[in-house]
């Protein structure tokens, strides 16, 4: 065991925890901030596995993982809050 | 222990410190605006202060700056989804205020 490893191991626990439990509960777009920062955690929990395995072509994944989970993250916000290029629904009051 | 492996050590509890501490703000701070501070700080701060411990103990040389890369990745993706979710926050929270009183 040496640093690198420690510190996944901690990111890993004490860190993944707290965004499971915040995407586990309420509204959609409360669970979506637990989700993205759950994404970052586990990018660099790959990067820093990478280093306390030796292995650093393991790195790719933490760069997958940082082209993908924005972009996944954008995706769940187009569905979530529709079309930019339209005013939402405060956009238009309305009618009583 | 050479002083480029206790920079980098420091380096990393750093960033570890602070990705920790974002993620146990974001069941302490109450929804749904406040917790996107702690979005932007892992993102920022957390993730980049890890890379640079990760580069300084590799060296200088292409491995070093393939992290800087991933690095400045996680920073901008970071800033991209937080501003987006903010935006789809508000657009929800306009539109449905009464059942998300969490």
């Amino acid at each position: 065991m040496n640093a690198w490893l420690l510190a996944g191991v901690v990111l890993s626990g004490a860190g993944l925890a707290p965004c499971m439990w915040v995407s586990a509960r309420g509204a959609p777009h409360l669970r979506l901030v637990g989700v993205n920062l759950a994404g970052t955690l586990v990018a660099v929990a790959f990067l820093v596995l990478a280093q306390g395995f030796g292995r650093s072509s393991y790195q790719d994944l933490a760069l997958v993982l940082g082209v993908l989970a924005p972009a996944g993250t954008l995706v769940f916000t187009r569905f979530l809050a529709g079309d930019p290029h339209r005013p939402g629904p405060s956009g238009t009051p309305e009618p009583e | 222990m050479t002083p480029r492996h206790l920079a980098a050590l420091v380096l990393l509890v750093a960033g570890v410190a602070v990705l920790v501490l974002t993620a146990l703000a974001l069941v302490v701070l109450p929804a749904p605006y406040l917790r996107l501070h702690a979005l932007s700080c892992a993102t920022s701060l957390g993730a980049p202060l890890v890379v640079l411990a990760l580069a300084v103990e590799t060296g200088p040389g292409r491995a070093a700056a393939k992290l800087l890369v991933i690095g400045a990745l996680l920073a901008a993706g970071g800033t991209v989804t937080t501003m987006a979710i903010g935006r789809a926050t508000v657009l929800l929270e306009e539109a449905q205020p009464k059942e998300s009183g969490h």
